[in-house]
């Protein structure tokens, strides 16, 4: 048998081993809840009549704007930094659609003591930095300190569902915001 | 003879396939992975120092004693701004460090500027100022990320062109060199502080 057969054969019988890719191993990430639906209430911080008329509204504005938007509450952040917590568990669910990103979570960590606005990237325009500082501040955080966590998120969302059912122009929203780059 | 030249006419697109599989289509798609997670890295940082000037101007304002930190943040950023890396320094731990180094210091003069604003309510009170920080804080997660997923788009690619069987194509076809990866400062060390809803806690 010439050599180039035998070459051949031998590439032959090396193809199953060639398609098998190494990729490096993940990073760890938490145990995160189920998406159990558009109100995951792990930490248990609101009653069933709150968490029906905020899933009414988060069905709706998705409905009516394509956005996603989910409200957790979760009963540890396992050590993890809020800011590390909310985006992976945003990619982890896969809120907001693929390639446009338009995905908002409102993150509530009660054993923490911490509250976040998470944004994917295709709504960074809408739900802007500023926005997201002012609704925690203004709208989640005084009722928080009363204990009134119900009163705190459902005031939070209002402002949220109502941004994203915005029609200013991104530009508008910069300026409302007080953007200056 | 005949016989034989039939065998290669169907062997060769056998060939052609196993190939393929040893990383002649994977590792420029791992290196094009590695670019683009690079360029997101790079635009966040540049946001952050698009942010700057205008931070420094506000304090200058409201806090002119404090001249010296706020020297400090502009010639960091100054220093931090003028590192430019290529795809090609991507394969370069000097370069890679250097600019490190220079957006880590640049990190730090941040850090010193947040501290010392603290004993300025009314300069904390106004919109401007708050709209600022919080666009540098949400700024800081953006870049925090982007580093992550640079390094993990990196140690892809590396283990891809160190492990058989693309070992085969990286070597024979591409000469790959390994990429570094990014190490900014440690994570929270100069992390914006989050909100903190605790009672009687009036820390925002």
């Amino acid at each position: 048998m010439p050599a180039r057969i035998l070459l051949a054969a031998l590439l032959l019988l090396a193809a199953p081993a060639c398609s098998r890719a190494q990729a490096a191993p993940p990073e760890p990430q938490p145990h995160f809840p189920a998406l159990t639906g558009r109100v995951v209430d792990q930490a248990d911080m609101l009653t069933p009549a709150e968490e029906q008329v905020l899933t009414a509204e988060s069905a709706a504005v998705e409905r009516d704007t394509k956005a996603q938007y989910v409200i957790a509450t979760v009963r540890s952040l396992e050590g993890y930094p809020i800011e590390e917590y909310g985006y992976k568990l945003g990619r982890f669910w896969g809120i907001g659609r693929k390639g446009v990103n338009d995905g908002v979570i409102l993150l509530v960590a009660p054993a923490e003591r911490k509250v976040r606005i998470e944004v994917g990237y295709g709504l960074e325009k809408r739900i802007t930095d500023p926005f997201a500082a002012t609704v925690i501040r203004d709208r989640i955080l005084p009722d928080f300190h009363r204990g009134d966590f119900g009163d705190g998120i459902k005031a939070a969302s209002d402002a949220i569902v109502q941004r994203l059912r915005s029609k200013a122009s991104d530009a508008e929203i910069a300026k409302e915001d007080h953007l200056t780059v | 003879m005949n016989r034989n030249r039939l065998m290669t006419i169907l062997l060769v697109p056998v060939a052609a396939a196993s190939l393929a599989g040893c990383g002649v289509n994977a590792i420029p798609t791992a290196e094009e992975n590695v670019k683009a997670r690079w360029a997101d890295v790079q635009s966040d940082y540049q946001r952050r120092a698009n942010l700057v000037p205008n931070l420094v101007a506000t304090v200058k304002g409201a806090a002119a004693s404090e001249q010296a930190i706020l020297t400090g943040v502009t010639e960091a950023r100054a220093k931090a701004t003028s590192i430019n890396i290529t795809t090609d320094d991507l394969s370069n731990p000097d370069r890679m460090r250097q600019f490190a180094q220079s957006q880590n210091q640049f990190t730090q003069a941040l850090g010193q500027l947040r501290t010392v604003v603290e004993r300025y309510p009314d300069l904390k009170s106004q919109v401007n100022f708050q709209t600022l920080m919080s666009q540098l804080e949400g700024n800081e997660n953006r870049i925090n990320i982007a580093v992550r997923d640079y390094n993990q788009a990196v140690q892809d690619y590396n283990t891809r062109i160190r492990t058989f069987p693309d070992v085969i194509g990286a070597k024979v076809f591409y000469g790959s060199k390994p990429k570094v990866p990014f190490e900014a400062t440690t994570p929270n060390a100069e992390v914006a502080p989050t909100v903190d809803f605790g009672a009687g806690n009036t820390a925002h």
